[in-house]
C-alpha cells in the first residue's frame, strides 16, 4: 500500500472585494467647503412686525488626513520555497481632502519566525482599467516611489499588490508577516498636527490636519507554512465459506482503508495504491471509495481501476483521491479479495 | 436734530459692517441687531496645571468638530421690541447636536423642512410610511421665540452646536 501526494499551497485564495463592498467612512464635508450661515430674527415694535438678518459667518472647512490600508487576504498557507505569492492591499483615502500616499514594505517583522522575500519589483499598482480589475496580472504597473504614488480622492481607494517569495529554509508551522504601510505625502504626526496651506481644499489651499490615523497606516499579509501528513490506517475481515472467520482457502477478506489528511495544509493529487496480496484473488467488482463503487476499468467518472498482474508487478487496486485536508475528513476505500 | 442725524449715522456703519446687504439697504435699519457667531471649544491648561475650555472664534474646522453657534440681539431703539423670535438654519455640512439649543427665556421648537416647527416631542417623520418621532440630528432649523419683551438696550441670547460632518 502506498500514498503518493503533493504537498500543495492552498493558493487558491478568494478575491473577496469589491466596489460593491466599500465600506470606508464617508470622509465628510469636502476641504474647502465654505460653511455660511445667518441668523434672522422677526420683531414688533408697537404694531409694526420687522425682520432683520445678522452678519453672514463663514467657516471654511480644513483638510483631514486620515488613510487606512487593509490586506485583504491576511492570511496566507504557503509551502517553502513557493515563488510569487500575491497578496491585495486595499489603500483607502478616508480624509476629506485629495491626498498622495508614499508605500513601504516591510518584511523584516520580529514578531515573526521568517522573513518572506520581496520580488523584484514587488509591488504593483492596480491598472483600473485593462486587465482585471482589482486581481493582479500582466497590465498592473510596477510601483515606483515618488514616481506614481497612488493620488486618491476624498474617499477613493486603490488596490495594491505584493509580491512575495517564501524562502525554502521555512519549516513547517512557521510564520511569515509582510507589512504595506501607505504615508500621506503631506505629512504624518499625531492626531491634531496642523501644516499651514497646505492642505487641497475645492477653492485652493486649506490648513491639512492629521486625523486619528496619524497620517499612515499598514497592514500585514501574514505567510503560514502549511505541513501535511496523510495517514492510511488498513483493517480486514475474514469470512469464511460456512460464516466463520478462518483464513482458509476459499475464504474472503474484506479490507478497508480509511485516509485523512492532519495539519494544517493541503494535500493535492493524493492517490491511493494497494497490491493485492499473494496468493488471494480481487474479487471482481468489490472496489469502492466511501460506499460508492469504483469500476474496474481505468474508465471515468470514477477513475480508478484494478489492474491484474503483468510480469514482476503485481495486482494492485488504484484510487485517485484528489485533494485531501482535515476539513475533508476521513476518505474510506474498501476492495475484497478471496484466499486462493 | 444734529444729534438724531448722527445716531442714524451710526447706525448705518454698523449695518454697512455688518455686511448684510438686506440690512444696508434698508433705510430703516430697525431696532434690534443681529449678530452670529461661531466658536469651537478650546482646552487651556493654566498654570497649576488645571485644565480649562474657553471658546474661540473659529473660522476653519476640521470635519468631527463641534462649532458653537451664538446669536445675540440686541435692542437699540428706545422702545420694547415685542415677539422677538430668532430663526437659525443648521449650517449644510453639519448635524445639530441633540439638546444643545439654549436660550434664557426663549420657547425653543424646531423643524425639519423650515415651514413646520415644533418641539421634540411634536416633530414626526414618515418612513416607509410610518410615522416615526425625529431625531435630532435631523433638525434643519432651530428657532427661539423669547417669551418678554426686549427692553430697550437689553440682549437676546441664543446658541446651538453643530457638528462638522
Amino acid at each position: 500500500m502506498q500514498l503518493s501526494n503533493f504537498l500543495g499551497a492552498a493558493s487558491a485564495f478568494a478575491l473577496a472585494f469589491g466596489f460593491a463592498t466599500n465600506n470606508a467612512v464617508a470622509a465628510g464635508a469636502p476641504a474647502g467647503t465654505v460653511i455660511n450661515n445667518t441668523a434672522d430674527v422677526s420683531y414688533t415694535v408697537g404694531t409694526v412686525t420687522t425682520t432683520a438678518s445678522s452678519n453672514l459667518v463663514t467657516v471654511t472647512v480644513v483638510e483631514m488626513i486620515n488613510v487606512n490600508v487593509t490586506a485583504q487576504t491576511p492570511n496566507f498557507t504557503v509551502s517553502p520555497g513557493d515563488t510569487a505569492q500575491v497578496s491585495n492591499y486595499r489603500i483607502d483615502n478616508t480624509g476629506n481632502g485629495p491626498e498622495t500616499f508614499r508605500l513601504v514594505l516591510d518584511n523584516a517583522i520580529t514578531s515573526d519566525q521568517f522573513d518572506p522575500v520581496a520580488a523584484t519589483p514587488a509591488i504593483y499598482l492596480d491598472s483600473g482599467t485593462s486587465g482585471t480589475v482589482g486581481a493582479f496580472d500582466s497590465s498592473d504597473i510596477v510601483y515606483v516611489p515618488g514616481g506614481n504614488d497612488p493620488v486618491l480622492a476624498p474617499d477613493a481607494f486603490a488596490i495594491v499588490f505584493v509580491v512575495n517569495d517564501i524562502p525554502g529554509t521555512a519549516l513547517d508551522g512557521q510564520l511569515g508577516v509582510s507589512r504595506l504601510t501607505a504615508d500621506s505625502r503631506t505629512g504624518t504626526g499625531p492626531a491634531g498636527t496642523t501644516f499651514a496651506g497646505q492642505g487641497e481644499g475645492i477653492n485652493g489651499a486649506v490648513d491639512a490636519v492629521i486625523g486619528v490615523s496619524t497620517g499612515t497606516d499598514s497592514a500585514d499579509t501574514t505567510y503560514l507554512i502549511a505541513g501535511v501528513t496523510v495517514t492510511a490506517n488498513k483493517t480486514q475481515a475474514v469470512l469464511d465459506t460456512w460464516s466463520g472467520s478462518r483464513p482458509v482457502p476459499g475464504a474472503r477478506i474484506n479490507y478497508t482503508i480509511a485516509v485523512n489528511a492532519t495539519g494544517t495544509g493541503t494535500a493535492t493529487n493524493v492517490v491511493f495504491t494497494d497490491n493485492i496480496p499473494a496468493n488471494t484473488t480481487y474479487v471482481p467488482g468489490s472496489l469502492a471509495l466511501d460506499s460508492v463503487a469504483v469500476t474496474d476499468a481505468v474508465d471515468l467518472p470514477d477513475d480508478g481501476d484494478y489492474a491484474p498482474a503483468s510480469g514482476p508487478t503485481p495486482a494492485r487496486v488504484r484510487v485517485p483521491l484528489g485533494s485531501l485536508n482535515t476539513a475533508a475528513g476521513t476518505r474510506t476505500i474498501t476492495f475484497s479479495v478471496v484466499i486462493n | 436734530m444734529i444729534k438724531g442725524k448722527s445716531f442714524f449715522g451710526l447706525v448705518a456703519i454698523a449695518a454697512a459692517s455688518l455686511g448684510s446687504p438686506a440690512f444696508a439697504q434698508d433705510k430703516d435699519p430697525g431696532c434690534i441687531v443681529l449678530k452670529s457667531v461661531a466658536e469651537v471649544e478650546q482646552t487651556v491648561v493654566n498654570a497649576k496645571g488645571e485644565k480649562t475650555t474657553k471658546l474661540v472664534p473659529a473660522s476653519t474646522a476640521v470635519p468631527g468638530v463641534e462649532v458653537i453657534w451664538t446669536v445675540t440681539a440686541n435692542n437699540i431703539c428706545k422702545v420694547p421690541s415685542e415677539k422677538v423670535t430668532i430663526n437659525n438654519a443648521v449650517p449644510e455640512h453639519m448635524t445639530y447636536v441633540a439638546s444643545s439649543a439654549m436660550g434664557p427665556g426663549s420657547d425653543i421648537t424646531y423643524s425639519l423642512d423650515g415651514k413646520t416647527f415644533g418641539t421634540a416631542e411634536q416633530l414626526t417623520v414618515k418612513v416607509d410610511g410610518a410615522q416615526r418621532q425625529a431625531r435630532a440630528d435631523e433638525y434643519r432649523h432651530i428657532r427661539w421665540v423669547f417669551k418678554n419683551s426686549l427692553q430697550p438696550g437689553a440682549q437676546a441670547f441664543a446658541r446651538f452646536r453643530a457638528v462638522l460632518n
